[in-house]
């Protein structure tokens, strides 16, 4: 019965993603493919993001409101040990790391910012825990912006993108020609969507194993799972290092993405998007915050243009606005309707937060 | 036989100027069904978040199985044989019953990241004799019907029932009891009682606070009396039962 519940829900949430991505064909005659690639590209980065925040809220119950600090914490450890340029003189470096060694170690450093910042956790629980960390995350970036010789600050990074692309197959270019889009920005697409498919694999063997049951009890009552003998700090430390590990792999790409790198791409904001996303799909699910993302990024990309129909005499900064409107009245209508997101289970309804 | 499991010296506990616990000496003795009884605020929950190490004493030791464990993490107390439960329940309302089970009675290591991940077959083997030694006790306390519901669909008192099954599957040989029968139906409370009776009889350790005097006094073995801290009161239930200063805490001094 639940498997069947859950198809139900499933072949909802695949076709509301399919309703949406035929919105952006029928919005853009011309063009499509581009606008269509860049926001697959962005959804699957933002996706794979917020499968990680789902391993710390949705399992262990932990509100982490610093998640882009995690995202930018894996960009810019892997960007610095590639060849690349920063800073307002564009100081060249030109030895590094092979892409994939230096992806390793931005995600290791990455998980290692998790345990820092899970630190204060051990003590902190609910609103307390969300406050330190959208602090902390906003250290670390006025850091990676004030420490303008190792970070480039304000100017950012540039010239590493060559470093990915050189291993970029080439089908993609073949493709590219064919359909007329960027085939840099297809590989990381493609990149993007090869890993949250290992994610997905990887979380899926964890999360009904000992391990997740655990964190899903950590979740529920830290002080029944103290009472068991079991170690309730170590296992939330475990769980923000994963989490945080999976957000530094998506600001790797991120980064790719962008093709430059600032460290005003990692504002609260972006922690935010990424909650939205979490919450649209559904908290606690693995797969959830993948339809969410392509759902929220249609929205975020489209709407503008929704908006350009409903009020012709609109300018640009009025029809923004109309966006963010649109956007917030939809995430109202679905947390009405279905307040568990688009798979998740009403029984395991999350989001009443301790 | 007649082995000191814990003994407090000396402890002390307070909030503000209020004393909460004040505790010369008090020794429970292993094999023993003991129950703590006093007046409401008389200190008998801080004396178990104490003991099992949820709160830390402002001066005094305590010795679990002759180790001091003043200070101890709650973790380390508990994986020293010693489980308690709370005065309100506190299961784990989105998980099922069986999921509620399965984590309490899972030992460390199988919890291990490694593990799950390998998923080796040692672990598969482990997870289902875990699952029969749960389905066993939920039979015996008759949620075994309720094994694939939430927690937090079940009644009160089958919350209660979960908590018991939740610490007899950890195996404890020490097992703190806070108000088992507080909200529980008066059937259920025979059933519980009787439950607490038979784990005793298997030869757990168990420290029992209770408001029901009339239960406590039918199965206990020995009742300590708390009031405003102190202890004022240690005994077989018939000793109690016509102890002067136990009337006097209860019923208010008689003016003469």
């Amino acid at each position: 019965m639940i498997t069947k519940r859950f198809s139900l829900q499933f072949i909802f949430a695949l076709s509301i993603s399919i309703f949406s991505i035929y919105l952006v064909f029928f919005l853009n005659p011309d063009g499509a493919i581009r606008i269509l690639l860049n926001l697959v590209t962005f959804a699957g980065i933002y996706g794979l993001s917020a499968i990680g925040l789902n391993v710390h809220f949705g399992w262990t119950g932990l509100l982490n409101f610093g998640h882009a600090s995690f995202m930018g914490v894996g960009a810019y450890v892997t960007l610095l040990l590639m060849p690349h340029a920063a800073g307002r003189e564009g100081v060249v470096v030109t030895t590094g790391l092979p892409f994939f060694v230096a992806l390793i170690i931005g995600i290791l450093a990455a998980a290692l910012f998790g345990l820092l910042l899970g630190l204060p956790a051990i003590r902190l629980r609910g609103d307390y825990l969300a406050i330190v960390t959208i602090a902390a995350a906003e250290i670390f970036r006025l850091l990676v912006r004030d420490l303008e010789s190792i970070t480039g600050g304000v100017y950012g990074i540039i010239n590493y993108t060559e470093n990915f692309q050189k291993y970029r197959p080439s089908f993609i270019d073949e493709l590219s020609d064919n359909l007329g889009f960027s085939a840099s920005q297809g590989w990381v697409c493609l990149a993007a969507w090869i890993s949250i498919f290992f994610t997905v694999l990887f979380l899926k063997r964890l999360s009904k194993s000992p391990w997740g049951r655990a964190l899903r009890a950590v979740r529920e009552d830290e002080d029944a799972v103290r009472a068991m003998g079991k170690n309730a700090v170590w296992l939330k430390l475990q769980s923000f290092m994963l989490g945080a590990g999976i957000a530094g792999l998506s600001g790797v790409l991120l980064a790719f993405n962008y093709g430059s790198l600032e460290s005003t791409v990692f504002i609260p904001l972006l922690t935010f998007y990424v909650w939205a996303i979490m919450i649209l799909g559904g908290v606690g699910t693995i797969t959830g915050p993948i339809f969410g993302s392509i759902i929220f990024w249609v929205i975020i990309s489209e709407t503008d243009r929704l908006a350009y129909l409903l009020f012709e005499n609109a300018n640009g900064q009025q029809l923004a606005g109309v966006r963010f409107l649109l956007v917030g009245v939809l995430i109202m209508f679905l947390m009405i309707f279905r307040p568990s997101g688009l798979l998740g289970k009403k029984e395991e309804l999350l989001l009443d937060v301790k | 036989m007649l082995n000191n499991l814990i003994s407090v010296k000396n402890l002390k506990k307070s909030f503000g100027g209020i004393t909460a616990v004040d505790i010369k000496e008090l020794s429970f003795i292993e094999g023993e069904l003991t129950s703590v009884i006093g007046p409401n605020g008389a200190g008998k929950t801080t004396f178990f978040d104490l003991i099992s190490g949820f709160q830390n004493a402002d001066s005094g030791d305590i010795f679990l199985k002759e180790k001091n464990i003043s200070n101890s993490q709650p973790y380390k107390i508990a994986r020293m044989g010693m489980v308690r439960t709370f005065q309100l329940t506190k299961v784990f309302d989105r998980m099922t019953v069986m999921e509620n089970l399965l984590f309490s009675g899972s030992d460390v290591n199988n919890d291990s990241f490694l593990r799950s991940i390998l998923k080796l077959n040692s672990q598969k083997v482990y997870e289902n004799s875990l699952k029969d030694k749960a389905n066993e006790i939920m039979n015996d306390l008759n949620i075994g019907h309720m094994a694939d519901s939430y927690a937090r669909e079940l009644s009160g008192g089958q919350k209660k029932l979960l908590e018991l099954a939740r610490a007899i599957i950890n195996e404890p040989e020490i097992l703190l009891l806070d108000e088992p029968l507080a909200g529980v139906n008066p059937k259920l409370a025979e059933d519980i009682l009787s439950l607490i009776k038979k784990l005793s009889e298997d030869g757990i350790t168990i420290v029992m606070v209770e408001h029901n005097i009339e239960a406590v006094m039918k199965i206990s073995e020995r009742v300590v009396v708390l009031a405003e801290g102190s202890l004022i009161a240690d005994g077989s239930p018939n000793e109690i039962r016509t102890n002067k200063n136990v009337i006097e805490a209860y019923l208010g001094k008689d003016d003469e």
